[in-house]
C-alpha cells in the first residue's frame, strides 16, 4: 500500500526525518510513537504531499504521492484544527466533505446517524460554528469527517489527545472493527502507549526522524515500549 | 504591577510573531502618523493665519472656541471606528494573585497610549499657550488646558465605554457618523449651530473659570463608569461578541456552477462570517461614491475618459482588488485541509473566478445610478467592468500564488496590517496602470470611445482565453503549493 524509500528532510541543516525504507502492507494499523520532535508530523505532511521532501520518495499504491493527486481519492486524515474549515456549522462541514465524494446532503446526515453515540449528542444542531467548540469536539469533528470519506488509507495525528475518556474508548474500537470489516490500512500517532499497544498491531518507533523500532505488537510490546521511553 | 504589564505590551508588540513582515507596513503607518502629526502642529501654530484667511473680520479666539467641540465631536466618530479594544492581552493575567483594580487600572491606562490622546494636543495646546495667553493670562491657559485635558480623556473612555457595551461595531459606527453628520449638516444649514453653542460654552469658562472643572469631572465620571463596568464584567467572553445561534445555509444559485459552485459558496460564507471580509466588503459598497469626487461634468462632456479612468476601474473592480490583494490567505487556516481533500485545483481556481465575476457583475449594477449624471459614464463602467472580470481576475490570481503571508481573519481591518506585505502594494500598480496605458494613445488622439472600445476588446480577450490562463495559474499554483502551506502555516 504505502513504500516509503530514502525520505529525507531538514530544516535549517537539522534533519527531521530521515526514512531509508518502510513498506506498509493493506489492512495493516500502524502506530507511529516518538517524542515530540521525533518528525511524526512531518513524516505525516510529506506522506499527504503537504511538504516537499528534501529527497525520497513516498509511493502510495505505487504512485509518488506528490506526482499525482490519485492518492486523495482513497486517502483521508487529520492532522489537526487547520484541517477543519471553522466558520462552518459542523453540518455544513460534513455536507462538503460528502459532496467531495459524491455524496448528497441526505447520505451524509444518514450516515451521521452511525456516529450518534460518538458524538454523545454534542455535535450535530449545535448552533455553533467549529471554531466555537472545544478542542476535544473539534478533534470529533475532523476524525468523523474524515471516517465518512470510507477511506482505505487513513491517516490521524494524536487522535485520543484532547478526547474524553469515554470517547477515546469509543474511537478505539470503532477504528479496531473498520480495521477488520473494511481492510482499512491506519496510520495513528500518539503519545499514549496503552492505546497505541491496544489498536495498533504493527509499532514504527521513531527518534530524531529515524526508525529504530519496528514491529508487530503482542502483549510485550507495551512493556517494550515503557521501556524504551523511560530510559 | 502597572509598569510590569507596559513592559510585557512593550515586548508582545516588538516579539509578535508577524513582525518581520510587516516591520515594513508598520513604517508606512508611522510615516502616516508623522504627517498628521506635522499638519496637527502646522495647524496649531499658524492657527490665527489660517483662521484670518478663512474667515477674516472674525476674532481668531471667537473661531477658536467654536471649533473645540466641534473637532471633539469629528474625533468621537472617528475613534469609535478606528480606536481598539485592549481586551486579550489581560486573559494570561486573570487567573493569577492579581486584583481586578490592577488589571482595569492597567486596561485604562493603556488605552490612553493612543494616536488619538496625542493629535488634539498639537493642534490646540499652541493656539492655547500663543494667542490665549497673550490675552487672558494665566488662568484662561488652565481653564482651556483642563478643559481640553479634560476632553480628550472623555472621549477616549466614553468611545471605550460605548464599544464594550456594543457589539454590533458596523452599526455602532453608522449610527455614530449619522450623529456626527446629522450635527454638522444642521449646524451648515443653520437650525442649530455646533460652534455658536461651543463658543458660548468657552466664554462663559473664561468668564467663569470654575466652570472649566466640567470637563475633567466629565471624564472622572466616564472614566468612574468604565472602570466599574469593566471589574463587573472582567470576563474575557463577556468582553468579546455575543453568542448567538448559528444556522447551516445554502446558496441554491451557486449550487447550478457544480463544484466550482460549492467552493464559491464556500468561500462566500468565508466572507459573510468574518470581520476582517466583511468590512472588506462594506468598504467596497462605500468606495461606490469614488466616483463624486473624479465624475465632474466638463470631463464628461469633453470626453476625457482618461481622467476618470481610474474611478472607474477602481470602482468596477473593487472586489478584485480589495479581496484579492490577500488571496490565498484568506484560506490560510484551513489551508491544508483543501489541499489533502479531494478538490481539484482547477475548481478551486475556478471557484475564485465566479466569486469575482459576481461581485464585480453586482457592484457595476450599483454603479449605474451614475448613468443620471450622463450614459457616457455607464458606457465608461462597461468597458472598465470587462476589463476587470477579463483581465484583473488573472492578474490578481496569478499573482496569489506568491502570498505566503498568513491572515488572521477574524480580526477588523482598519488598522489591520498583519498579512500585508511589499506583494499587495505592487499588485495594485498593474492593474490601474494596464488600462491608462491601453487607453491613453487613443486619448491623445482624441478618439475615446475607440479607446473604451479597445479596452472592451482586451477584457474580452482576456475572458476568451480565461480557460488558458487557468492552466498556467494552476500550474504556478501546484509549483507553489507547499511554499504556500507552510507559510499558512506560521
Amino acid at each position: 500500500m504505502i513504500e516509503v524509500k530514502n525520505l529525507v528532510k531538514s530544516y535549517a541543516g537539522r534533519t527531521v526525518v530521515n526514512i531509508q525504507q518502510l513498506s506498509i502492507k493493506t489492512g495493516e494499523t500502524i502506530g507511529l510513537v516518538g517524542n515530540n520532535g521525533a518528525g511524526k508530523t512531518t513524516f505525516f505532511r510529506m506522506l499527504l504531499d503537504l511538504i516537499r521532501p528534501d529527497g525520497g520518495v513516498i509511493l502510495s499504491k505505487d504512485m509518488d504521492v506528490s506526482k499525482s493527486a490519485s492518492w486523495k481519492d482513497y486517502t483521508a486524515s487529520y492532522l489537526d484544527e487547520g484541517f477543519l474549515i471553522d466558520y462552518l456549522t459542523p453540518e455544513e462541514y460534513f455536507v462538503f466533505i460528502g459532496s467531495l465524494h459524491g455524496l448528497s446532503a441526505a447520505h451524509v446526515a444518514d450516515y451521521l446517524k452511525q456516529y450518534e453515540e460518538f458524538f454523545n449528542g454534542e455535535i450535530l444542531n449545535r448552533g455553533k460554528y467549529i471554531r466555537d467548540f472545544s478542542k476535544g469536539n473539534q478533534n470529533k469533528v475532523g476524525i468523523a469527517a474524515a471516517l465518512m470519506q470510507k477511506p482505505e488509507l487513513l491517516i490521524l495525528d494524536e487522535p485520543f489527545a484532547n478526547l474524553d475518556p469515554t470517547t477515546q474508548i469509543r474511537l478505539k474500537s470503532l477504528l479496531k472493527n473498520l480495521s477488520q470489516t473494511q481492510k482499512l490500512t491506519t496510520f495513528i500517532s500518539s503519545h499514549d502507549l496503552n492505546h497505541v499497544t491496544d489498536v495498533c498491531n504493527r509499532i514504527v518507533l521513531l527518534e530524531k526522524g529515524s526508525i529504530i523500532k519496528d514491529f508487530y505488537t503482542d502483549e510485550n510490546s507495551l512493556k517494550e515500549l515503557e521501556a524504551y521511553f523511560s530510559e | 504591577m502597572l509598569s510590569t504589564f507596559l513592559s510585557h505590551q512593550w515586548k508582545a508588540f516588538w516579539r509578535s510573531r508577524n513582525k518581520a513582515g510587516s516591520i515594513a507596513a508598520q513604517i508606512v503607518l508611522g510615516f502616516f502618523m508623522l504627517y498628521f502629526l506635522v499638519v496637527a502642529i502646522g495647524v496649531g501654530f499658524w492657527m490665527t493665519s489660517i483662521i484670518d484667511k478663512i474667515m477674516p473680520g472674525i476674532s481668531p479666539t471667537i473661531v477658536f472656541n467654536g471649533l473645540i467641540l466641534y473637532y471633539f465631536l469629528l474625533d468621537l466618530a472617528i475613534r469609535i471606528q478606528m480606536q481598539d479594544l485592549p481586551t486579550l492581552s489581560i486573559v494570561p493575567y486573570l487567573h493569577l494573585n492579581i486584583s481586578r483594580r490592577t488589571i482595569v487600572n492597567f486596561l485604562n491606562l493603556r488605552s490612553l497610549f493612543s494616536f488619538f490622546n496625542v493629535l488634539p494636543l498639537f493642534i490646540f495646546l499652541p493656539f492655547i499657550f500663543i494667542n490665549i495667553s497673550a490675552a487672558g493670562g494665566v488662568v484662561d491657559v488652565v481653564v482651556y488646558l483642563l478643559s481640553i485635558l479634560g476632553l480628550i480623556v472623555f472621549n477616549n473612555f466614553l468611545v471605550l465605554y460605548i464599544k464594550r457595551r456594543a457589539i454590533n461595531n458596523v452599526l455602532i459606527f453608522a449610527i455614530g457618523i449619522m450623529v456626527v453628520l446629522g450635527l454638522a449638516a444642521s449646524d451648515y444649514y443653520g437650525l442649530i449651530s455646533i460652534r455658536a453653542f461651543s463658543n458660548l460654552v468657552f466664554q462663559n469658562v473664561v468668564r467663569y473659570p470654575f466652570l472649566a472643572l466640567i470637563f475633567p469631572l466629565a471624564a472622572f465620571a466616564i472614566f468612574y463608569i468604565n472602570a466599574k463596568f469593566l471589574t463587573a464584567n472582567l470576563y474575557t467572553e463577556e468582553l468579546s461578541s455575543k453568542d448567538d445561534k448559528k444556522v447551516s445555509t445554502d446558496y441554491p444559485f451557486l449550487n447550478s456552477f457544480g463544484r466550482v459552485g460549492e467552493l464559491a459558496a464556500l468561500e462566500l460564507k468565508l466572507i459573510l462570517r468574518h470581520k476582517r471580509s466583511r468590512s472588506s466588503v462594506i468598504m467596497g459598497f462605500l468606495f461606490l461614491c469614488y466616483g463624486f469626487f473624479f465624475y465632474r461634468l466638463p470631463l464628461i462632456e469633453n470626453n476625457e475618459f482618461g481622467k476618470m479612468l481610474f474611478a472607474a476601474v477602481f470602482m468596477t473592480g473593487i472586489n478584485i482588488s480589495v479581496y484579492g490583494q490577500f488571496m490565498f490567505a484568506w484560506q490560510s487556516a484551513h489551508f491544508d485541509g483543501l489541499l489533502v481533500n479531494k478538490i481539484d485545483h482547477r475548481d478551486f481556481i475556478k471557484a475564485k473566478f465566479l466569486l469575482f465575476t459576481i461581485g464585480s457583475t453586482l457592484i457595476t449594477a450599483l454603479s449605474a445610478f451614475y448613468g443620471f449624471m450622463s450614459y457616457k459614464l455607464l458606457l465608461l463602467h462597461l468597458a472598465t467592468y470587462i476589463y476587470n472580470i477579463g483581465v484583473s481576475t488573472i492578474v490578481v490570481l496569478y499573482f496569489a500564488n506568491f502570498n505566503y503571508k498568513r491572515l488572521d481573519i477574524t480580526k477588523s481591518a482598519s488598522f489591520n496590517w498583519q498579512g500585508v506585505g511589499a506583494s499587495q502594494w505592487l499588485l495594485s500598480l498593474p492593474l490601474l496602470l494596464i488600462p491608462l496605458i491601453i487607453y491613453i494613445p487613443f486619448g491623445v488622439l482624441n478618439q475615446p470611445y475607440w479607446g473604451l472600445a479597445a479596452l472592451s476588446l482586451l477584457g474580452l480577450l482576456g475572458l476568451l482565453l480565461r480557460n488558458y490562463f487557468i492552466k498556467i495559474i494552476v500550474n504556478k499554483f501546484e509549483k507553489q503549493r507547499y511554499k504556500i502551506a507552510e507559510g499558512f502555516r506560521e
